[in-house]
């Protein structure tokens, strides 16, 4: 398998620094899409790409990135850690602004690369141009009028490092609210934790299961067609639950997917 | 107290099928978060309240040695003993000895966390000294022979069925069945107690270096009563409890009660200085204070110092999707919860308590509502990385952890293992989409589905799709 | 114990930095009390369980007091702080005593060093002529507050104890309202250890 390590777009002379100065040349976006969503599902790659290209950017998808580190960061590993957060700058070195389809991996660059590896430059240059998808796409690179053609009733959940990490809350809602065919119900508490806490979920598995089964009691209650959120890890979870609950009928999805394909089994464009 | 920490899996399961606890859980939710929630209307500005009391607690910490030292001077002055120890065997001496010097036979106790981290009541108990817990929930556990679940709310786990049983059985009354009765014979039962003893034992939400005093937030009275009627007044304490000032604890109890149990105040704050004056009509004739180290020292210049800030009002337990679940008797000894994962592991030792600091997925709930700003998930990763240092972690688990860093540095092969990955789990998830057993995830198995992924990479699609 | 005091002073001395003790207090914003403390007092004492009556005078206090207490069939006999004992007590019905109070004394009479508006609470000084107990054994704590002795918070109500105390009594006792207790099924339960009811008479001067 014959890999390219440069991005697939380059334009090696311009330097970020020009960009973020120049707003008449085209913001160039870097996606990492996380190892979760490459893995298990690529759909919001594509439909985060898609969004942030109709949002005006030039995206660029740095073909050797794999993981931010988390999962051995979060279990004690901070060499491997800082190993990672050195190769992901490399990457996105060439990048205006690196946007992320999720709150835990990009609360991990823009909150605990800093604490990483504190003295390097590089490193808070890159947090300080790292962005979760929703975030950027309601802030920084305002996008008017989603694609997306969901119609329906949805349930937004608030994974907890978007929220108390990246102050993310309202700006999915922003978005959401641009599709006329979305109808917000909030449940009951969507800013309690969900229980996938990434390793968590797997060693402490029967408190992660009962977390879930909490979400998806209020999932239930609030009449929602659809769960959507900003982080695959809680959102495999919720669906895993529903599942072994016996409801085969809520849909889970990422906002991505919402905001930009009509959230159906069509892979978007 | 006995350290159970290693039990804390199976203990979280039972908690778990335990349906009652799971009510009772869902009961102090519902009131403490509420009730905190409504507190804090009051306050025009939390935040700025929070940076202040941290910034107290810190300074405090700063200078802690000058502060004990002041305090020590001030209830000398004061006509009260200071007594420093160093362990828990330490102050169960000390406690001992000061019942033996004044010829204490009855003991009355008012909550209080570090005597039953210390082991108090046993100590005394051995040496032929009755005591009395006089807190309704401290006492409902001694009848009960059951430690706390919570630090501010320590019989939460129970309902008034299981107190009104255990009265009966133990006061040979006929059996009440209302909260409201159950409290009036705790009262009746206890009042004897209270006027008969010889020593009162309390401990301290706070002491302030500047006026040598102890202060006691309660709010049934007992903790007045024990430390007024008896002729000796022992109040013991963690060293990171001093307070600089009068005005510094006025600050603190801005935050203490409404984080706990969202009082504007507790209905009775003691503030109390040395023994009874010379024409003092009541109080104490000897005032003890017993300054405990117990390993809150070592934490001093370490990353864990925050922790030191802790003033003990449970509001982080209370937010605890974790805690809410499974309860504080799972957490194994005196401190529950989000503080108590990092608190019992940093007093007990690390080995003895693997369980706590990774029983967490860091939502960071706790880290928000924390009035002194403890940055709890943080402290709780420190702890996880000196697991690992010290080779604490499964042997399974570092090696995943170890294959996982190796190959996400390397990009090629991480691309063809995940490829590989892709396929196998799409294969596995079979027509529906669901993978209802997974090797190495029997965690997420055992009670939730694994949602199958689509069978190829994004790195392949999207390879796929660029123009040749 | 001595080794065990140059023990634990020795292990913090050895991570502190000998940074300067001077501090600036760090200011935060407090609850906006209203301009009338009075009010503010009354309606926090009432929220927090307390019976609240007055301004009156003393005279006229006492009577209220006494029928205070036969509306509830409570018994007109007292105990109070002898700082207290020269009052008419039976010009207004009442049968006092000025001591210390016992276990089986029903009804407890005491003045305040001060009340604190923004939580409506009352601030007792222990002392020959007030001891602690007349608050705290009996059923039924009264307490007479002049209205001029309120102050807003309890910053200022210690900044009033330095001013007429030279140093701090045995107990400073704060009381906001009847003990309770919700240890039981988390459900607040008036009356535990403490007195079940208080009620405060504030007064004033003619």
């Amino acid at each position: 398998m014959d890999v390219h390590t440069d991005c697939l777009s380059a334009d090696d002379s311009v330097g970020y620094a020009a960009a973020a100065t120049d707003s008449r040349r085209t913001m160039r976006v870097g996606l990492f899409v996380t190892c979760l969503v490459d893995l298990m599902r690529p759909r919001v790659g594509f439909c985060a790409l898609q969004l942030l290209e109709a949002a005006g950017a030039e995206v660029v998808v740095p073909h050797a990135q794999t993981c931010c580190g988390q999962p051995g960061y979060n279990s004690g590993d901070l060499t491997a850690a800082r190993a990672l957060a050195r190769n992901l700058v490399g990457e996105f070195r060439d990048c205006d602004y690196v946007v992320v389809p999720s709150g835990s991996c990009a609360g991990m660059l823009r909150v605990h690369y800093p604490r990483l590896l504190g003295d390097d430059p590089e490193i808070a240059a890159l947090a300080a141009r790292t962005y979760e998808l929703t975030d950027f796409l309601a802030t920084v690179l305002p996008l008017s009028q989603p694609p997306g053609q969901f119609r329906g009733r949805i349930t937004y959940h608030d994974s907890c490092s978007g929220l108390r990490e990246l102050g993310v809350k309202t700006q999915p809602r922003t978005l959401l609210a641009r599709l006329p065919g979305v109808e917000l119900r909030e449940m009951a508490e969507p800013e309690t934790c969900c229980g996938f806490g990434g390793t968590f979920a797997l060693k402490y598995g029967d408190i992660s299961a009962r977390l879930a089964d909490d979400k998806c009691i209020q999932i239930e209650a609030s009449g929602a067609d659809a769960v959507v959120g900003g982080d695959l890890g809680c959102l495999l979870s919720i669906e895993g639950r529903l599942r072994r609950r016996g409801d085969m009928r809520t849909r889970v999805l990422h906002i991505a997917e919402l905001l930009a394909g009509d959230g159906g089994d069509e892979p978007c464009k | 107290m006995q350290v159970t920490t290693l039990h804390f899996r199976r203990k979280a399961a039972e908690n778990l099928a335990n349906d009652q606890l799971q009510r009772a859980l869902g009961r102090l939710k519902e009131r403490f978060v509420g009730a905190r929630a409504e507190a804090l209307q009051d306050l025009p500005d939390f935040a700025q309240l929070r940076e202040a009391a941290a910034a107290i607690r810190q300074h405090t910490l700063d200078h802690l040695d000058h502060y004990l030292e002041r305090f020590e001077a001030e209830v000398i002055a004061r006509g009260g003993t200071v007594h420093w120890a160093e362990d828990a065997q330490a102050v169960q001496r000390l406690v001992v000895e000061i019942a033996r010097q004044h010829s204490a036979q009855r003991v009355v106790k008012s909550k209080s966390m570090v005597t039953e981290e210390c082991a108090v009541n046993d100590a005394l108990e051995a040496a032929g000294v009755e005591v009395m817990e006089t807190d309704l929930g401290e006492y409902i556990l001694q009848l009960a022979h059951e430690p706390p679940s919570h630090i501010v709310a320590p019989v939460v786990h129970k309902n008034k069925e299981d107190v009104a049983d255990l009265f009966a059985q133990h006061h040979r009354r006929p059996r009440q069945t209302g909260i409201a009765e159950l409290c009036r014979e705790a009262r009746e039962i206890l009042r004897p107690h209270f006027l008969a003893a010889d020593m009162g034992i309390s401990g301290a939400n706070f002491v302030i270096a500047e006026t040598g005093s102890a202060l006691i937030v309660t709010n049934e009275g007992n903790g007045r009563l024990a430390t007024t009627l008896p002729r000796v007044h022992v109040a013991i304490t963690g060293i990171e409890k001093v307070v600089p000032t009068l005005d510094d604890v006025s600050l603190l109890l801005r935050l203490l009660p409404r984080s706990a149990t969202g009082q504007s105040i507790t209905n009775y704050v003691s503030v109390l200085t040395g023994p009874k004056g010379a024409h003092d009509l009541d109080g104490p004739e000897h005032f003890h204070v017993i300054l405990v180290d117990n390993g809150r020292s070592a934490l001093l210049g370490t990353e864990l110092e925050p922790m030191l800030r802790c003033i003990r009002c449970g509001a982080c337990m209370n937010h605890c999707p974790v805690y809410q679940s499974i309860g504080g008797h799972a957490y194994g000894w005196v401190y529950p919860g989000p503080m108590g994962a990092v608190l019992t592991p940093s007093l007990v030792g690390l080995a003895e308590a693997i369980d706590l600091p990774n029983a967490s997925t860091f939502c960071g709930a706790c880290a928000v509502v924390c009035p002194v700003k403890i940055p709890l998930p943080d402290l709780m990763r420190t702890l996880r990385v000196r697991q690992l240092q010290q080779n604490l972690r499964p042997w399974r688990e570092r090696l995943a952890l170890r294959l996982w860093a190796w190959c996400a540095q390397r990009p090629r092969l991480y691309a063809l293992l995940t490829a590989l990955g892709a396929r196998l789990l799409h294969l596995l998830g079979g027509r529906r989409g669901l993978i209802h057993r997974l090797p190495f995830a029997g965690g997420w198995t055992a009670g939730r589905d694994f949602p199958a992924p689509a069978g190829r990479t994004f790195r392949e699609l999207y390879r796929a799709r660029q123009p040749r | 114990m001595i080794a065990a005091r140059a023990s634990i002073l020795a292990r913090i001395r050895r991570t502190r930095a000998g940074a300067p003790l001077a501090r600036t207090p760090m200011s935060a914003p407090l609850p906006d009390l209203g301009a009338d403390l009075f009010a503010r007092f009354s309606d926090r004492a009432r929220a927090l369980a307390s019976d609240v009556i007055g301004p009156v005078t003393l005279d006229r206090a006492l009577t209220d007091l006494a029928t205070y207490l036969n509306d509830r069939h409570l018994p007109l006999t007292a105990v109070c702080w002898p700082q207290l004992a020269t009052r008419n007590w039976r010009a207004a019905g009442l049968r006092v005593e000025a001591r210390a109070a016992r276990g089986d004394d029903l009804v407890g009479i005491s003045g305040a060093f001060c009340g604190i508006a923004e939580t409506g609470t009352l601030m007792l000084l222990s002392g020959p002529e007030t001891p602690a107990s007349v608050s705290l054994l009996p059923e039924t704590h009264v307490a007479l507050l002049p209205v001029k002795r309120i102050v807003a918070r309890m910053e200022d109500a210690w900044a009033l104890a330095r001013r007429e105390h030279a140093r701090l009594p045995r107990a400073v006792n704060f009381i906001s309202g009847p003990s309770r207790t919700a240890d039981i099924e988390q459900t607040v339960t008036l009356g535990a250890h403490g007195p079940y009811r208080v009620l405060i008479v504030l007064t004033r001067e003619d």
